[in-house]
């Protein structure tokens, strides 16, 4: 019987971890991703026990994490479940809405600052066309990074996620790395 | 230039793509008389003028709506959004 090997989004058999200066960049394939979308007149509802976030928000509790994507929609993490059918998990929360497998459409990117929120401030900076000093704590929003399509999630200060289409992580992980290391000195 | 997205606030007008008059909302009846007529004057006939405008605008790369955006052609100033459903649901309310 062929055996196979589960491989990550950047083809290795473990996350990818590169350091420059202050900022980590960590692939991370164990995070699982769901839709959630309301059908026509539904009223919201609140997915294990959390309230759904505002529009440019992400809200976190336990080990689940939703973030706001457009009008009644919204994308759901849950860590470390991505081998399993969290879709499935989620839709039997909100039976009245539309639930959608989206793992293996986005992979991960978790970024970390040894020196606190400056180098993720400056990253984002050289990276992307938003408000930067605006993009604190809790903030999601969809955006495009080197033409590529992204989710940016400030899940602390000193930490940032990006989500990108799964085809394509190789070559957002360049675009992040290469921006990360001209950043080295700062 | 930066859009005020009526959701998302003040957004880079690089996440948008331009689709153009606004009016496109306005869809004729497609069971009346005069509909061949109207659906001509609907697929080729636009207003091109020079100061203000209503257009619509889509934020591709951002949350995927439709918005109807004011903008000056004459001097590029934005002077509103609003969400093209929000416009197209009071257009239907006041035609009722």
């Amino acid at each position: 019987m062929t055996d196979l090997t589960p491989i990550t989004a950047l083809g290795g058999t473990i996350a990818r971890v590169e350091t420059f200066g202050a900022l980590s960049l960590t692939e991370n394939p164990a995070m699982a991703l769901a839709s959630l979308a309301l059908r026509k007149g539904q009223s919201v509802p609140s997915p294990f026990g959390m309230t759904l976030p505002e529009p440019g928000k992400w809200t976190k509790s336990g080990a689940i994490g939703v973030y706001w994507m457009a009008k009644d929609q919204w994308m759901v993490e849950a860590e470390g479940r991505a081998e399993e059918d969290f879709a499935r998990v989620l839709k039997a929360e909100v039976p009245e809405a539309s639930v959608t497998e989206q793992t293996d459409g986005w992979a991960a990117i978790e970024i970390t600052s040894s020196k606190g929120a400056a180098p993720i401030k400056a990253l984002l900076e050289k990276l992307v066309n938003i408000d930067a000093g605006a993009f604190t704590q809790g903030s999601a929003l969809r955006t495009g990074l080197d033409h590529m399509s992204v989710f940016l999630i400030r899940r602390a200060e000193d930490r940032l996620a990006v989500w990108g289409m799964r085809s394509s992580t190789e070559t957002l992980w360049h675009a992040l790395a290469v921006a990360a290391r001209r950043l080295e000195d700062i | 230039m930066l859009i005020p997205h009526p959701l998302l606030g003040l957004r880079d007008a690089q996440e948008f793509t331009y689709l153009g008059d606004a009016n496109l909302i306005n869809r004729p009846d497609p069971n009346a008389p005069n509909a061949e007529a109207m659906f001509c004057d609907y697929v080729f006939l636009r207003d091109n003028p020079a100061g203000v405008h209503r257009e619509l605008w889509y934020h591709e790369q951002g949350d995927r709506s439709w918005l109807v955006v004011t903008r000056n052609t004459v001097t590029h100033e934005i002077l509103g959004a609003e969400l093209a459903s929000d416009v197209a649901l009071a257009h239907r309310e006041g035609s009722k």
